[in-house]
Order: C-alpha cells, then sequence, then structure tokens
C-alpha cells in the first residue's frame, strides 16, 4: 500500500454518510436502494458514495440480476490503522507531481465525457489538450485527411483548426494528404 | 405570484439551514448537494424577478425559462448516467428534483 492509498481510504471515511454506509455493511451485504431507504438517501447518492468506497478498495460490488450488491473488503478493514499510517511514500518527483496534476485539471477543465468543451486560448493549455487529442492516432501509422477529420470532429466540430494546429506544433507531421502522429 | 417568491425564499432559507447542519455532522459531499439544490432556488427567483415585471416578459417568459433548464438539465443527466459519472448523476437529479418542485408551486393563474 501506498501513502497515496492511504490518503484515499482516509478520505473516503471521512463523511458521515460514508461511515454510516460502511456501519450499515458490517451487518452484511446490501444492494443500493435497501442502503438508500436505511439511510434516508436516494440511491443516486448512496451510488456516489458507493463509488467513492470501492475506489478507496473498502466496499465490494457484484452483479446480481438487476440489483448491485455491496459488501465490505474485510482484508482491508481488518488492517490496522498502524499499518496504513505506515505506508510508503510514492517516490514521484514533486515537479513531476505538480505537472501531473496541472495536466489533470487541464483536461477535466476541458474535457466532458471525451468532448472538448472549447479550444484553450492559453497554448500551455491547448498542447496538452491536443496531445490527449493525439491520443487517438496510432503513432507511425499513416491517415488520410476524412480519416483524421473523422477522428477529431467527434471530439470537437473545429475539426481544421485543431487538425492545422496539431500539424503546427509538430504534434502530427503533414505530407500532401497524408497525416502522421510524431509525438 | 408574491407567494410564489415567498415560498423561492423560504426554501433557500431551509436550504442554508440545511447546508450548515450536514456540514456540522461531517457530510461534506451531501453539504455541496444540499448547495447545487438550494442554488437552483436562487436562479428561480432570479429568473422570476428579473422576468416577472420585464416589458415583453410575464409569467410565461417565467414557465418557458423553467422548462429550457428542464430540457437540459434532462440531456446532462442523460449524459451522465450514459457515461457512469456517478457524482454528476446526482447533482444533475437534484437539479431536477428542485425545479420539479419550483414548478409545482409555480401559481396556476400564471402558467
Amino acid at each position: 500500500m501506498t501513502q497515496g492509498d492511504a490518503l484515499k481510504i482516509f478520505k473516503s471515511l471521512s463523511d458521515t454518510s460514508r461511515l454510516r454506509i460502511v456501519q450499515s455493511l458490517t451487518k452484511g451485504e446490501m444492494y443500493t436502494e435497501l442502503l438508500a431507504e436505511r439511510l434516508g438517501l436516494t440511491p443516486s447518492t448512496v451510488s456516489f458514495h458507493m463509488k467513492k468506497l470501492e475506489d478507496a478498495g473498502i466496499a465490494i460490488s457484484r452483479k446480481e440480476q438487476y440489483y448491485t450488491v455491496y459488501s465490505l473488503n474485510r482484508r482491508l478493514l481488518e488492517a490496522s490503522l498502524f499499518d496504513i499510517a505506515a505506508a510508503d511514500p510514492e517516490q514521484v518527483d514533486e515537479q513531476q507531481r505538480r505537472e501531473a496534476e496541472y495536466r489533470q485539471k487541464v483536461i477535466d477543465t476541458f474535457f466532458e465525457y471525451g468532448k472538448l468543451k472549447a479550444i484553450p486560448v492559453q497554448r500551455k493549455k491547448k498542447l496538452i489538450c491536443y496531445e490527449v487529442i493525439a491520443e487517438n492516432f496510432v503513432p507511425g501509422k499513416v491517415y488520410g485527411e476524412k480519416a483524421l477529420n473523422d477522428i477529431i470532429a467527434p471530439i470537437h466540430e473545429d475539426y481544421c483548426t485543431i487538425r492545422r494546429d496539431m500539424i503546427s506544433e509538430g504534434i502530427l507531421s503533414r505530407n500532401g494528404s497524408e497525416y502522421v502522429r510524431i509525438k | 405570484m408574491d407567494t410564489f417568491l415567498n415560498y423561492l425564499t423560504e426554501q433557500i432559507a431551509s436550504g442554508k439551514a440545511e447546508i450548515a447542519r450536514l456540514e456540522a455532522d461531517g457530510c461534506r459531499d451531501d453539504a455541496d448537494f444540499a448547495k447545487v439544490r438550494t442554488n437552483i432556488y436562487e436562479v428561480c427567483k432570479t429568473v422570476t424577478n428579473a422576468l416577472i415585471n420585464h416589458p415583453g416578459a410575464g409569467p410565461k417568459a417565467v414557465k418557458d425559462r423553467f422548462e429550457g433548464f428542464q430540457a437540459s438539465w434532462g440531456g446532462a443527466l442523460e449524459n451522465a448516467r450514459k457515461h457512469g459519472d456517478a457524482r454528476n448523476v446526482v447533482v444533475e437529479e437534484t437539479k431536477l428534483q428542485a425545479l420539479a418542485d419550483v414548478m409545482a408551486h409555480f401559481p396556476e393563474a400564471a402558467k
């Protein structure tokens, strides 16, 4: 377990509603609707809290016909607080961590469900968005203009601007009407 | 229309009390959802105040605006469900529930 994992556990438990869910689950498996009824929350609110508990590894879910049944990850909950608190700090360079955090913030701001909401004005942010779009292209593979547009258009309607910018930023190379991802 | 505006004011006040209670109880995410709900009452009150006495607007314009919100947030809810975005599902559901409550209290004569 890393310090990041430990932080997720503590963060997800530092909410009374989630603690009440965990307390209910100590009595046995439960499905969303039953938890919602017991705790006076809407089923979607319970699903939201369950996702946080699952992400932290505290809860486990399984599908049973139409229902999602939740239970506790006993292995994790039976670990001592001492072991969790003693988790190793990740060996990540602080500068790298900040850059990754900034990059993720830009992606979360400008993308929604895989679509680019707006082309950023600031070059640094624009480059990050174009790098995300470039992940849809196989490096070294040759794309025709139509194939390229067909990939970019569902992401943002102004595919011409994006295509041109990606060439001028050195993300794509153009040879006649053939395009290749170069970074 | 005054009764309607008073109702919205009451909902805003009780929403703020609910936010404070949830925050004091350590239910931070639920408090955030209560903020979303309260904000809808605030938005509806602002829209009503702005349109109700505006020349060329009036109660129908208010109702049309509310229906516009309903369509837009309904689409956002579908989108969130489609992408399994648990947080936004709750946010959009909360907005729609508050809006349905607002519309149910909109004066019948003004509709």
